[in-house]
């Protein structure tokens, strides 16, 4: 399967992973998302995307670091590959073109 | 501890969990979760927190769902495609599926709800440590018949027992004291007004009473408190009654006694309240050694039966010999009575009847037949707990059969598919998987359906029971949710057999080449099904007609006295022996016509002694009997068929009694047409105890119930409410029963008025008599209050079988639409009308429902029959019953079905045959 690009919750999950720089797992996730974002996002929503990236190849994870509120129990740390990176950067250079040519924004231009 | 109550998220949704995601992921998820849960807890409340728990669960299952219920090594895909076809034909049949759904719902709520009942009901007493190894000691029902047990027994049991029998490590006596109009009990305290409640649950115990029972003591010391005769133990609600938020031990409550002294008791413990499911239920308990010297002095009485006597017994004692063993303490202990009171031995008191002692085990005293009456508590039916079960599965078969049907009627629309699958190379092993997959997704589904249901509807149904089931307690119970589990996989497997089996025997040629009679060939068991499932409907609305029926009759009934409109005053008792005072004020009063005085009302006419007539050789015989004075007979409109009422002027009349019709024959004298002859007036009546008093009949009254109406008349004595010759002279409750006038109390404000006024006349007398009242056809009613409540419910169950049966025809009926639109249409070419189109496709079912009427007659005439002999008074089991039923389930069926007929002969043949 060719890579198809990233969706718009995909991407802004992606990112939130590479913010929180080795901290994400599940629940960072949705906060960073929600605080950006300013919407309110399910968990479910933020396990099956992350789950869906790691198939892709995208994201890397591994098990690690509890804390007494979660009962003991680890979480899952997403990392972002190189690949996911390198998706993630095509994304915002196919934005960043598509914007340099929007005349309205670019008094040069015109 | 209760912290980490505070934060266990729902169990139900774990479980959940568990079962249908995969492991890898189940630490993660409940780590996140968790962290979320708790901080929704803080931050919007446990309720917020809870709800999004089971969002967030709900969509990681769908999300993650890989059922490991089902899951061996590799079959991950197929489960994934048996889910995705289950959800495909669920979705393209839409209404087979709400009906199979909305059907398996009602069916599994209403027996979930009957199960609930069944186990609330058979789980009294099990909170006591001891449980297994209490007995209650009932006797031989002396008074009545002696086969009988009777639950009460006399002081001297528990002595006997203790002094001869090892085997019990404790026996404890319990005694109904307050009176039946219950305890007058008072604080007082210096800066507030007087605190006064009557008491009706309030008893005297024995001092070793918490050794056996183990209620929960907030304070206070249970193996001491009942030791002092001025202890009283009370329940936590009764204290705040009382004493509201001030510390309570040691503190005082005064009781009313019966010469109208106060004595005083100190509060010596202080228990958590009763709980619900006990048979013992109480407000006060105060020390049996506060009447120890009248216990002393009638302690050898085994006539006393005021007593409920509790054994412990010894662990690893047999019960079988154990009983054996105590049948030897009656003829010991009792024959001091017998000669006491009596002047006869024992043998001839018994005269050859049964004076057995019982050993009644504590789990079994709440819910058994015998005997019926005790003074502490409540008392179960076991008949309900019978009926209702057997409802219960009923329901439950009704819905299985609801779903089989349904599943087999649409498999002619899956025979394509059937045979698709297996030309494609599928093994019948896999699509018989695939249909009893579906199954239990379909009965998994109704179950959650069912217990969302349930949960919603336990209230009314509580309030309409006069019960307290919960339901969530139990979903995280892993027992009942064991059950709930394989319920689902046992039903879903059973229903889910037959419609697999079925449909993967379809041979693919025939199938796909379009011979659609394949569908076609279960109609025999489907009509059978249909059959069975309309047969039981109908029996049961035969029998909840004829419970209404029973219930009419019995309230319309001739009581033989007139009991509407009588008001009737209690603890007159308490403004003294003489109460012209409070009458003759009353009299005045132009709101009643009639005012009476007496020691008992109807129907509650409890009390009865042995009396012979007067002569030789005659025999000893039981009598009701109550006092009260003449106007009371005339106010009851009672007829005298000979003789006279008692009459004031005269004064000898206090000593003169008047019998009913039925004790006049008991003693011997004749029917009311030997009268004439043969006269009861002017006879005498012996007392059969004591000093043996003669008492002259002045008059006898037609029979008329003094007690419920399930009961026949007995014979009924009425004494002179002055008679001082009598034992009870000056004792015991009485009562101003007042006939309203229905011209000047005309409606509830009227009534309310009046009651205000006759209150401030009793206050003005005095203010520390409690003013309470009733109306003595309400009394007649409440006697039928349990039949009242399964009448109620029985039709409630009625509808719940009669909607999922029609559920089930009205499915049939859409199915069978479907088969039959092509014959329809031609019919329809070929010049047939509409009205006779919806004849002969109604007349498909209209002949099964005849089936049915015709089966299930006898069977209600059966089990009425049955439920009419616990009546004395039956109504008639009418003929026009059974056809109103019939009838109504007739209307019932053809409504259901009525749509699909109208549809199916409405069509326009053009629509239908153009494809061909």
């Amino acid at each position: 399967m060719k890579n198809k690009g990233l969706g718009e919750f995909e991407e802004l999950v992606l990112l939130a992973v590479c913010i929180l720089d080795g901290g994400a797992y599940g629940v960072s996730v949705k906060r960073e998302v929600e605080k950006h974002s300013g919407r309110s996002i399910l968990l479910g929503a933020v396990h099956i995307t992350l789950y869906r990236l790691q198939d892709k190849g995208l994201l890397e994870s591994e098990l690690g670091g509890n804390t007494g509120k979660r009962g003991d129990r680890r979480k899952r740390l997403f990392k972002i590959t190189d690949m996911g990176m390198r998706q993630l950067q095509a994304a915002q250079d196919v934005r960043q073109r598509m914007w340099q040519l929007i005349p309205q924004l670019n008094p040069n231009m015109s | 501890m209760e912290k980490r109550e505070a934060h266990k998220t729902p169990a139900l949704a774990n479980w959940l969990a568990k079962r249908f995601i995969d492991r890898i992921y189940l630490e993660e998820f409940f780590g996140d979760l968790q962290e979320i849960y708790t901080d929704r807890l803080q931050s919007k409340g446990r309720f917020h927190a809870r709800f999004m728990y089971w969002i967030d669960m709900l969509h990681l299952l769908f999300g993650f769902s890989s059922f490991n219920l089902l899951k061996t090594q590799n079959n991950n895909i197929m489960i994934r495609s048996m889910f995705k076809i289950a959800w495909l034909s669920a979705i393209r049949q839409k209404q087979f599926t709400v009906l199979n759904i909305l059907g398996l719902t009602l069916g599994i709520a209403t027996s979930l709800i009957i199960g609930l009942y069944i186990h609330h009901e058979t789980t009294y007493d099990s909170f006591h440590t001891y449980e297994t190894r209490i007995y209650r000691i009932n006797q031989s029902s002396i008074w009545y018949d002696w086969n009988d047990q009777y639950a009460s027994t006399g002081p001297n049991v528990a002595v006997a027992l203790r002094e001869d029998v090892p085997e019990f490590e404790e026996v404890t006596r319990i005694l109904k004291i307050a009176g039946q109009g219950g305890q007058t009990i008072r604080h007082r305290s210096n800066q507030k007004k007087n605190k006064l409640f009557i008491e009706q649950r309030y008893f005297a115990a024995e001092e070793n009473f918490f050794n056996i029972f183990s209620f929960e003591f907030l304070q206070g010391d249970p193996k001491t408190a009942l030791k002092a005769p001025s202890g009283m133990v009370i329940t936590e609600e009764t204290a705040k009654r009382y004493f509201g938020q001030e510390e309570v031990m040691g503190k005082t409550l005064e009781v009313k006694q019966g010469d109208g002294s106060w004595k005083t008791f100190t509060i010596s413990g202080i228990l958590a309240n009763v709980p619900k499911r006990s048979h013992l239920q109480f407000d006060i308990l105060v020390s049996l050694n506060s009447i120890k010297e009248r216990l002393q002095e009638h302690e050898w009485r085994w006539v006393w039966t005021a007593f409920s006597t509790y054994g412990l017994v010894k662990e690893g004692t047999d019960i079988q010999t154990l009983t054996e063993k105590i049948q030897s303490i009656p003829p010991k202990w009792a024959a001091t009575t017998t000669k006491r009171i009596f002047n006869q031995t024992f043998d001839e008191f018994t005269a050859g009847k049964p004076w057995r002692l019982y050993l009644q085990p504590l789990r079994e005293i709440y819910l058994s037949e015998t005997p019926d009456q005790h003074y502490f508590g409540p008392t179960g039916s076991p008949q309900f707990v019978q009926i209702f079960g057997a409802i219960g599965v009923l329901v439950l078969v009704l819905s299985c059969i609801n779903f089989m049907n349904l599943s087999t009627a649409r498999s002619s629309n899956r025979a394509k598919e059937v045979g698709i699958r297996k030309v494609m190379g599928s093994e019948r092993k896999t699509l018989i998987k695939q249909f009893i997959f579906e199954s239990i997704l379909f009965v998994g589904a109704g179950t959650l359906c069912a217990v969302l249901l349930v949960q919603f509807s336990l209230k009314g149904f509580n309030a309409l029971a006069e019960k307290q089931l919960t339901l969530m307690p139990y979903l995280t119970d892993p027992i009942f949710l064991g059950i709930i589990g394989s319920f689902v996989l046992l039903l879903g497997f059973v229903s889910g057999s037959y419609p697999a089996l079925y449909l993967s025997s379809f041979k693919p040629i025939q199938v796909l080449k379009g011979k659609m009679s394949a569908g076609f060939k279960g109609k025999g068991i489907r009509n059978s099904l249909v059959i069975f499932q309309f047969t039981i409907s109908i029996a049961l609305i035969i029998c909840s007609f004829f419970v209404q029926k029973q219930l009419t009759y019995t309230s319309s009934l001739d009581l033989g006295i007139d009991k509407d409109n009588i008001l009737q005053i209690h603890h007159i008792e308490q403004l003294g022996f003489d109460t012209e005072i409070i009458k003759t004020k009353l009299a005045a009063n132009p709101a009643f016509s009639q005012i009476g005085k007496s020691f008992a009302i109807p129907p509650n006419i409890w009390d009865g002694e042995r009396y012979r007539a007067s002569g030789p050789e005659s025999p000893v015989v039981d009598i009701s009997n109550f006092r009260a004075e003449g106007d009371y007979l005339n106010l009851l409109g009672a007829e005298f068929v000979a003789g006279r009422n008692f009459d004031p002027e005269r004064i000898n009349d206090k000593y003169g009694v008047i019998l009913n019709e039925e004790a006049v024959k008991v003693l011997g004298w004749g029917t009311r047409e030997t009268y004439d002859t043969n006269s009861p007036i002017g006879k005498f009546v012996i007392q059969a105890f004591d000093n043996e008093e003669k008492m002259e009949v002045i008059g006898v009254v037609k029979d008329f119930n003094f007690n419920s109406v399930k009961e026949k008349i007995g014979p009924l004595m009425v004494i002179h409410h002055q008679n001082d010759l009598w034992y009870n002279y000056g004792r015991g409750r009485s009562y101003l029963s007042l006939q309203l006038n229905s011209e000047v109390v005309k409606n509830t404000s009227d009534l309310q008025s009046v009651l205000d006024q006759v209150r401030d006349e009793i206050r003005q007398i005095d203010p520390s008599v409690p003013f309470s009242y009733s109306f003595m056809d309400q009394e007649f009613e409440s006697t039928f209050r349990s039949e009242q409540r399964m009448g109620t419910i029985l039709n409630l169950f009625t509808a719940m079988a009669v909607i999922i049966a029609c559920l089930g025809l009205f499915g049939l009926a859409a199915f069978s639409a479907e088969q039959r639109m092509k014959e329809l249409g031609i019919r329809k070419v070929l010049g047939a009308g509409t009205s006779a189109l919806l004849v002969l496709f109604s007349s498909e079912f209209t002949r099964l429902i005849f089936i049915a009427i015709l089966l299930a007659s006898p069977m209600a005439y059966f089990l009425v029959d049955t439920w009419l002999t616990n009546f004395a008074y039956r109504t008639p089991i009418d003929l026009w019953v059974f056809m109103l039923a019939a009838f109504s389930a007739l209307v019932i069926a053809l409504v259901a079905i009525g749509y699909q007929s109208l549809k199916a002969a409405c069509q326009n043949p053009v629509e239908i045959l153009k494809d061909e």
